[in-house]
């Protein structure tokens, strides 16, 4: 360059050490998963590593997994939503009903439609709210959370069962069923469950990394007044993450349904806060615009390893609880720690 | 290209390319804008000037969609039009340095840059953001326009404020517009970079952009302003030849809100 830049960039190995030590931050989830799944491996040996657990430990996780996701789009996007665990139980209640009373003989794949239309249009309703009418996002949802659950006792207090094949068959079957694929040997019992589970974040993972939504769902996240000024239509980007929440939750509900063969009244009850817990957990800032669904997959995996790694040494159920409890408070401390260093290494 | 197109389609080509006429504006009790009206000639760069809070500020955010007026018409080029957003703006040919340069820190430099209009190639069926695309083209025009190398993978909070100044500033530059628009671009900047936007100025108006700039520094107004006006507390006092007045003359506008005698308007 001819002369000095007139903009003076820092850029020195120190910054560059500083920068390395916030990426693994930003990453400690997976070695604490490692740690973990070695700790559970010794305590449990031969039992808790085998294919045949790690196989059931995704399976398990794959319906709440998806209420992981939808969280953490909203956390991401700069809000929250604390109607997703109402919105599956819901859905869930209301389709099994479709297709079981209201309209018997309709075939499952209508069901899956119904279920997600369902969702999604309660997500629209938090959306337009939040969105438009600048309604605040805890209070909204909080709404919702009560309204929603309180519904489903009105439809129904009673297991909704059986149901079309076709429409538990996402949640319940491995993929040996699925039709014209063959013989796949010790891969026929993987349930599809674990293939829906793995698709829809990797989906959401390019999505929120490779797609114009995604950055603006970052952006609006990380300043929202900003991102307006930027020409970002900050309220349809909102409108748009709730309405993928509301659908993600109602996945979720079609997932629990599978799993459990059945709709039932307290199907995803107390589950947002592992859902909230995984998210967070896993890294995703509770201020917006930070964070990588990647690494909730992360925050999933500890606390579904440490569900079923404590009822398999005999822990019960409470005790259980409390566990999760230190471990969320730990990744809130650790957190705590990381955005003070960032903020130090920013003031230098 | 898309400048071309919109000079095409101009009916009255004397007419001013921006007129913004008797606009209001409050927020709640505070009439930030009182019936203010504003003309950008084409080719020139205009300075608008007032004491903090006069509504410098809510009168350019209103030109560019960011709030809409509580009344007053906006044309372009003689055409009457509503603005319904900063996306709006940047079609006709309208790009915006932010006195609060809206940058989101979480983001990076490239995505800053080309936020709401982030360059995309098709994969397959979908169409994915082209990072790579990105990084290149906002480094090129940081180094080229700025003089400033940065790395543009980088998340702006990590940035001094004359880097983010800078930012902003190239920000501007991505979509080739006809009119730039400057809310105190220098405020943030050492002597050295505030010389070097000077030069920016001067360099797009040299490629025939208008400029309308809005500073604090009646140094800056006067070496490299055609037209000032002057706003006083949501009023419009007036709009003046640089090269008509004194600096005591503009410095009479802001303080005592009214023209300077023997002033043409
Ligand atoms: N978004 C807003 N909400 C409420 N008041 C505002 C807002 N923006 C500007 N104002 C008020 O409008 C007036 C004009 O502000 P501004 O346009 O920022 O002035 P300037 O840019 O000339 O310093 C001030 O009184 C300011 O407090
Ligand atoms: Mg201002």
């Amino acid at each position: 360059m001819i002369g000095a830049s007139l903009f003076p960039t820092v850029g020195d190995s120190e910054e560059r050490a500083n920068q390395l030590i916030l990426w693994l931050l930003d990453n400690i989830i997976w070695p604490i998963v490692l740690l973990a799944f070695v700790i559970f491996s010794v305590l449990l040996p031969g039992v808790f590593s085998s294919a045949q657990n790690i196989q059931f430990l995704l399976f398990s996780s794959a319906a709440l997994g998806m209420l992981v996701l939808a969280e953490s789009l909203c956390l991401l996007s700069g809000n929250f939503d604390l109607s997703i665990g109402s919105i599956a139980g819901f859905s869930a209640m209301f389709t099994a009903l479709f297709l079981h009373e209201w309209f018997p003989g309709m075939p499952g794949e209508v069901g899956i439609l119904v279920i997600l239309l369902v969702g999604a249009t309660i997500g629209l309703g938090n959306g337009v709210a939040i969105g438009y009418f600048g309604i605040n996002p805890f209070l909204q949802t909080l709404a919702f959370f009560i309204i929603f659950r309180g519904a489903i006792t009105i439809l129904s207090s009673l297991s909704v069962a059986p149901l079309p094949g076709a429409y538990t068959f996402l949640g319940g079957s491995t993929i040996a069923t699925i039709p014209g694929l063959g013989d796949l040997g010790p891969l026929s019992n993987v349930p599809v469950a674990i293939l829906v589970l793995l698709a829809l974040y990797a989906i959401a993972w390019y999505v929120l990394n490779y797609t114009r939504f995604g950055l603006a769902v970052y952006a609006v996240g990380g300043d929202a007044t900003s991102a307006k000024e930027a020409g970002i239509p900050t309220e349809r980007v909102i409108v748009a993450v709730f309405v993928i929440s509301g659908a993600l939750s109602a996945l979720s509900g079609l997932l629990f349904t599978g799993y459990l063969r059945a709709a039932t009244p307290t199907l995803a009850r107390g589950d947002l806060f592992p859902a909230f817990a995984a998210a967070v957990i896993g890294g995703i800032s509770l201020f917006g615009g930070r964070g990588d669904v990647k690494n909730a997959f992360g925050g999933l995996m500890l606390i579904s390893m440490i569900q079923i790694g404590l009822v398999q040494l005999g822990v019960d159920a409470e005790q259980i609880q409390f566990v999760n409890g230190i471990v969320l408070l730990g990744a809130i401390y650790l957190y705590a720690i990381e955005s003070r260093l960032r903020a130090r290494v920013l003031s230098e | 290209m898309a400048s071309a197109d919109r000079l095409a389609e101009v009916a009255d080509a004397d007419a001013p390319i921006i007129e913004m006429r008797g606009i209001k504006k409050s927020f709640g009790q505070v009439v930030a804008l009182d019936g203010v009206d504003l003309t950008l000639e084409e080719g020139e760069v205009l300075a608008l000037v007032g004491d903090n809070g006069s509504g410098k500020s809510t009168l350019i955010k209103t030109l560019v969609g960011v709030h809409q007026p509580d009344a007053g018409t906006i044309s372009i080029r003689g055409e009457e039009r509503t603005i319904t957003s900063p996306k709006v703006a940047r079609e006709y040919g309208i790009s915006t340095v932010y006195q609060d340069l809206a940058l989101v820190d979480t983001l990076s430099v490239a995505a800053n840059m080309f936020l709401g209009r982030t360059p995309t190639k098709r994969v397959g069926i979908v169409r994915q953001v082209d990072w790579a695309q990105m990084n290149e083209r906002a480094e090129e025009i940081l180094r080229t326009r700025l003089n400033i190398e940065v790395d543009t993978t980088k998340e702006v909070e990590f940035l001094s404020g004359g880097e983010r100044q800078a930012i902003a500033i190239g920000r501007a530059l991505v979509t080739d517009p006809d009119i730039v628009i400057m809310d105190e671009p220098m405020s943030a900047l050492s002597t050295d970079s505030k010389s070097k936007v000077r030069e920016l100025v001067r360099s797009l108006n040299d490629e025939g952009i208008t400029v309308l700039l809005i500073s604090h520094s009646l140094d800056e107004v006067f070496s490299l302003t055609d037209r000032v006006t002057v706003l006083d507390n949501g009023r419009l006092v007036g709009t003046v030849e640089t090269d008509r007045v004194s600096k005591d003359d503009i410095v009479q506008m802001i303080v005592a809100g009214e023209m300077p005698a023997g002033a043409d308007g």
